[in-house]
């Protein structure tokens, strides 16, 4: 199968249970208290952006998340890995 | 994990099957989930000591026995006068097992929750300490890792909290590899007046419960499980394993805390830690004779719909509770609104004597407040290791080196080289206190600004030594650090103790632990130090290689020192002054970083102490001290004497000339005269001048001081009077290896 | 006339306590300790944002800080010619109001750094460096993980006169050993156009008393009684 190139778009969040302070302190003391009172949840990670070859989407997702298992890309203990988006290049 | 029918379900918990039923007696009902869950995590060995309890009654009352002392074990940190209106708190704690899996939080952790304990005193934290175990480094990036990040999660949550982190210690040996100890220190600072004003327990009925700090959340919930179904909509993997502290909180809550407690009505305070809210509410009131009502739905969540269990059980960290009098109530409020720390009013305590927890309706929780802490004790069995005798024997191999060369590997090897590298990441220096500076002392040395009083405190004690001698060793550690503080002009005044050792249902782990707790306790009576706190962590030890670790009872000192003058620095001042050693050298290899690093040994015969002679040469250095004939101080440690030496050298560039013939004793070799680790032995630089006046008073002493040589101007150790060729040692090169060692295999 | 100079407490600040014993108890000044909401630039003469770590440093150093009601009111100080200092985080927090050009970023180490370091004066008639005097060596010392300074518009900083301390040698040359996090040109503080605004990684408040340096200097107390004395020539 003729490999393609795709761009791969992934977070590293705390889990949804772990504290975030980062964000908790944005939103409660920048957001909130600078008038935008409207925004009610706020989640920090960080964020990569990939281009690699694959044969398909899906196996370009799965390439990735086993890079970032093996490689402890996220912190197995406290993060989640979140795909954000996939796209063809 | 023992299974129990809990009202017709089957249900798993931590505690064995007699103590399931003795809660059942104690309440005389089947216990509700949330209070089954309350017992089994404050009966469990971490929150109840109940291996450890028994043997810890050996130490004496020390608030009873020491007039100074205004706060001993069992309250959240020990507590001293040090005079001049001043109160000093602290304590130390471990938190091995979180930062072994996960080091950064599992070390940032163990921070927050240290400074929490001293902040419940009523004081305001002053400074940290921190002594780690970890595998050894060299071509070992497990333990790199650990290390990496164990420092980094104590310097980032220190550094942000703005405590600095004044002294610490580290020892790598295989024993730690995969059980590493990260114990952590907390010293704090207050006034006689707000000591005696301080929270301590709930006694009133009719006071506010306030909760306060971070919000509660799913982390961290132990204890029972389910067979059927589960506690918590939340699954495992997203729960995380290891709870993230939150420094800018904790922070928020140090100043709060501070002011609230200044306004006089805080009654009661406790930190919320294992067993969560239930634990922390019941011993304020079952401590304080009193019961209280909460209600459950007031306490503020990370998230919606959290059951009464996880919420009485969340260990979420960041958080207090304060017991208020209700006519102070809106001040309190008042300064928390200020701080912006989340707070809320969750009941109120009365003289039931019984912890009522509602949720809305629903009774949850409904247990004698003492209950919790009525944890059963164990009597554990205990045997001497079989291995230990071949051990013991084992004799120290003939050199196949040049002292020369033996001593550039020693002052290289992980355990003896410079630390610097750690403490270059800590803010030594926030609060303006730190006058005797990390690297410049044995001791991190902090002034008490308005007095001409300072504190010096040290952590530590040699795992290799205790492995072969727990009795020994723990004294031994006693003598070490007491040197510690020692050598920069203070006065020990008080220890605490952190005790990590294996398994303690397993005869020969508990036995160390037995041995340990009687010789600091033996230590401790005769040479007049009050033990004022302590903590106990079993279970280090490696589950598949049924592999405890080396025996490791941390000691820390805080001593007092009286006048800037009075303070004595590590580095030789001046070239032409004398060099002398306190103390006779022995043969005691055995646990040496010599054996170790040099023979690959781990046996030998271990230092022993001497209470009288310890005695006699500290009075003999405070007489010293009084005289003011002591220009440098340097306690002799790990790799023997010539370190001790070497490491006096380094900073100003100083060398020393030395003859040892008239040192020799008893026909030691060479190599076990100048690598002994024998314990409280003293470098000291003095004038040439005093030389005779302290020789009289060695004598009016007893106390064995031998002038070793003079300090010299050329950055050169040489040393004549062994019983092969004279050496010439080069300080630069000393110094690069002892610089280099971790810079080297941790920076790739 | 009575010198009244503030501290601002910001939520996270450490190194608050310090500056205000140092201002109160060993340059001997009408200090006051103001939280950041109630401060009011009408009741000082000068002021000095502490070290610390406002707001945990979450998201960025200085960045949450920076839109505290407190900033509006140093700005007005800071165009009336008031002194105002920004040690450290209040250096980052001075850069993210926009009273300072430039970035604070991590240290090229990516290590938190606690250390004495030598800085040399290159501009002696700032508000805080008046008393002291070009070429001068001071010895300070320094505790941060995000001080590397870098900006764009480094001709501009040097033609205008606005770096102020550099990370030297004792003896006052440079090189990168000197350079503790890797900053542009080994520039360790710098000052706004009219030279009353001034920020610097180091920490002058630990550098006051001889007991806590080590060779017994007390370079940092210079930096307040220039500030005093400045106060009383703009008075007059």
């Amino acid at each position: 199968m003729a490999q393609m190139e795709f761009i791969i778009e992934i977070s590293l969040e705390n889990k949804p249970a772990a504290r975030d302070p980062v964000a908790e302190t944005i939103k409660r003391d920048l957001l909130a208290k600078k008038g935008y009172e409207n925004v009610s949840k706020v989640r920090s990670g960080q964020y990569l952006r990939l281009i690699l070859k694959a044969n398909s989407e899906d196996d370009a997702k799965e390439i990735v998340t086993n890079m970032c298992n093996d490689l402890r890309i996220f912190n197995p203990v406290t993060q989640n890995l979140n795909i954000i988006n996939v796209k063809k290049l | 994990m023992t299974k129990v029918n809990l009202n017709g379900e089957e249900v798993s918990v931590e505690m064995p099957k007699d103590e399931f039923e003795k809660v059942k007696e104690l309440l005389n009902r089947e216990p509700t989930i949330t209070e089954l869950g309350g017992f089994d995590v404050m009966w469990s060995e971490h929150c109840s000591y109940k291996s450890s309890r028994p043997k810890l009654k050996l130490f004496e009352d020390a608030e009873a026995n020491y007039d100074y002392v205004l706060a001993g074990p069992g309250e959240d940190a020990g507590v001293i006068d040090i005079g001049d209106g001043y109160a000093l708190a602290f304590r130390i704690e471990s938190h091995n097992h979180p930062s072994a899996i996960e080091p950064y939080h599992g070390a940032a952790t163990g921070i927050g929750g240290i400074i929490r304990d001293v902040l419940c005193m009523g004081v305001r934290p002053i400074a940290l300490l921190d002594p780690l175990r970890f595998g050894r480094l060299a071509g070992n990036s497990h333990s790199q890792w650990l290390f990496k990040y164990v420092v980094k999660g104590i310097a980032d949550y220190g550094n942000c909290t703005g405590i600095p982190t004044i002294g610490g210690e580290v020892e790598f040996d295989d024993s730690f590899e995969n059980n590493c100890l990260v114990n952590v220190a907390c010293i704090g600072l207050g006034t006689i007046e707000d000591f005696k004003h301080a929270p301590s327990r709930a006694y009133n009925p009719g006071d506010y419960i306030i909760l306060m700090g971070g919000s509660t959340g799913r982390d961290g919930i132990h204890g029972v499980t389910f067979a059927s179904r589960t506690l918590t909509e939340m699954s495992e993997a997203d729960r995380p394993a290891v709870q993230i502290g939150d420094p800018f909180t904790k922070k928020m809550i140090i100043e709060a805390t501070l002011e609230a407690v200044k306004t006089g009505y805080v009654r009661g305070l406790k930190d919320l830690g294992g067993g969560g809210l239930t634990c922390a509410t019941s011993e304020l009131t079952g401590d304080g004779n009193t019961g209280a009502n909460i209600e459950l739905r007031k306490v503020f969540t990370a998230e919606p719909s959290m059951t009464s269990y996880e919420i009485m059980l969340s260990e979420s960290q960041e958080r207090m509770a304060f017991i208020v009098k209700p006519e102070g109530l809106e001040t309190v409020l008042n300064i928390f609104r200020k701080y912006e720390v989340a707070h809320a009013v969750i009941g109120k305590t009365d003289d039931s004597k019984v912890l009522k927890v509602f949720d809305g309706e629903e009774l949850v929780v409904n247990i004698p407040a003492r209950a919790l802490s009525v944890s059963p004790t164990f009597k554990r069995q205990e045997k001497r290791p079989e291995y230990l005798d071949e051990l013991l024997a084992q004799p120290t191999p003939e050199p196949s080196k040049q002292i020369g060369e033996i001593l550039e590997i020693l002052i290289a090897s992980e355990n003896i080289c410079s630390k610097e590298w750690i403490y270059r990441q800590y803010d030594h220096e926030v609060g303006v206190r730190s006058v005797v500076k990390c690297g410049d002392g044995d001791s991190g040395v902090l002034r008490i600004i308005g007095t001409n009083k300072f504190i010096a405190a040290s952590v530590g004690v040699n795992s290799k030594h205790c492995y072969l001698d727990p009795y020994e060793g723990a004294k031994g550690g006693l003598v070490e650090i007491c040197g510690n503080v020692i050598t920069t002009g203070a006065k020990p005044m008080a220890m605490v103790n952190c005790c990590n050792f294996g398994n303690p249902e397993i005869p020969e782990s508990f036995w160390y632990f037995s041995k340990a707790v009687e010789g600091m306790n033996d230590f401790c009576r005769t040479l007049k130090i009050p033990i004022v706190g302590g903590n106990v962590s079993f279970y280090n030890e490696d589950e598949v290689t049924k592999t405890a670790i080396k025996a490791t009872p941390q000691i820390m000192i805080v001593g007092l020192i009286e006048g800037y003058e009075n303070l004595i620095t590590l580095p030789f001042k001046k070239a032409g002054n004398d060099i002398l050693i306190l103390g006779e050298t022995k043969a005691e290899l055995g646990g040496s970083e010599y054996h170790s690093v040099i023979h690959g040994l781990e046996g030998g015969i271990p230092p022993k102490v001497n209470e009288d002679k310890i005695r006699a040469r500290w009075n003999f250095i405070y007489a010293l001290y009084d005289k003011k004939l002591v220009k440098a101080n340097h306690d002799v440690n790990k790799g023997g004497f010539l370190v001790t030496i070497a490491e006096m050298c380094f900073k100003n560039k100083l060398g020393a000339d030395l003859d040892l013939s008239s040192y020799k004793a008893n026909g030691l070799r060479d190599d076990e005269l100048l690598f002994s680790e024998t314990v409280g032995r003293f470098i000291i630089e003095t004038e040439q001048t005093s030389f005779n006046d302290i020789m009289l008073l060695a004598s009016e002493f007893n106390v064995k001081v031998t002038k070793l040589g003079v300090i010299i101007n050329q950055p050169k150790i040489l040393i004549k009077g062994l019983e092969n060729q004279d050496i010439s040692l080069d300080n630069v090169k000393l110094k690069d290896l002892y610089d280099s060692t971790i810079p080297n295999l941790m920076e790739i | 006339m009575t010198i009244k100079i503030a501290v601002i407490q910001f939520p996270g600040a450490n190194c608050d306590l310090d500056a205000v014993h140092v201002l109160r108890d060993v340059v001997g000044v009408d200090t006051s300790l103001v939280w950041h909401n109630h401060f009011k630039e009408a009741d000082f003469d000068g002021v000095i944002l502490p070290g610390g770590f406002s707001f945990g440093d979450y998201l960025r150093a200085g960045i949450i800080a920076a839109h505290s009601p407190a900033l509006d009111e140093a700005r007005i100080m800071l165009k009336d010619g008031r002194p105002i200092l920004g040690i450290c985080n209040g250096f980052q927090i001075l850069i993210e109001a926009e009273f300072l050009p430039g970035a604070l970023l991590q240290n090229d180490s990516l290590k938190f750094v606690c250390n004495w370091v030598n800085i040399k004066v290159l501009n002696d008639r700032t508000a805080f460096t008046h008393r002291m005097k070009r070429d001068d060596v001071l010895a300070i010392p320094i505790a941060h993980g995000e001080g590397r300074y870098y900006t764009d518009k480094l001709k501009e900083l040097e033609e205008n006169d606005q770096i102020v301390f550099k990370y030297s040698t004792e003896d006052g040359s440079y090189n990168s050993k000197a350079n503790p996090n890797g900053s542009l040109e080994n520039i360790a503080g710098i000052c706004n156009l009219e030279q009353n605004c001034v920020g610097l990684m180091p920490h002058p408040e630990r550098a006051s008393e001889s007991i806590l340096s080590p060779k017994q200097t007390t370079h940092g107390k210079i930096f307040f009684e220039s500030m005093i004395e400045f106060i009383k020539r703009r008075s007059t």
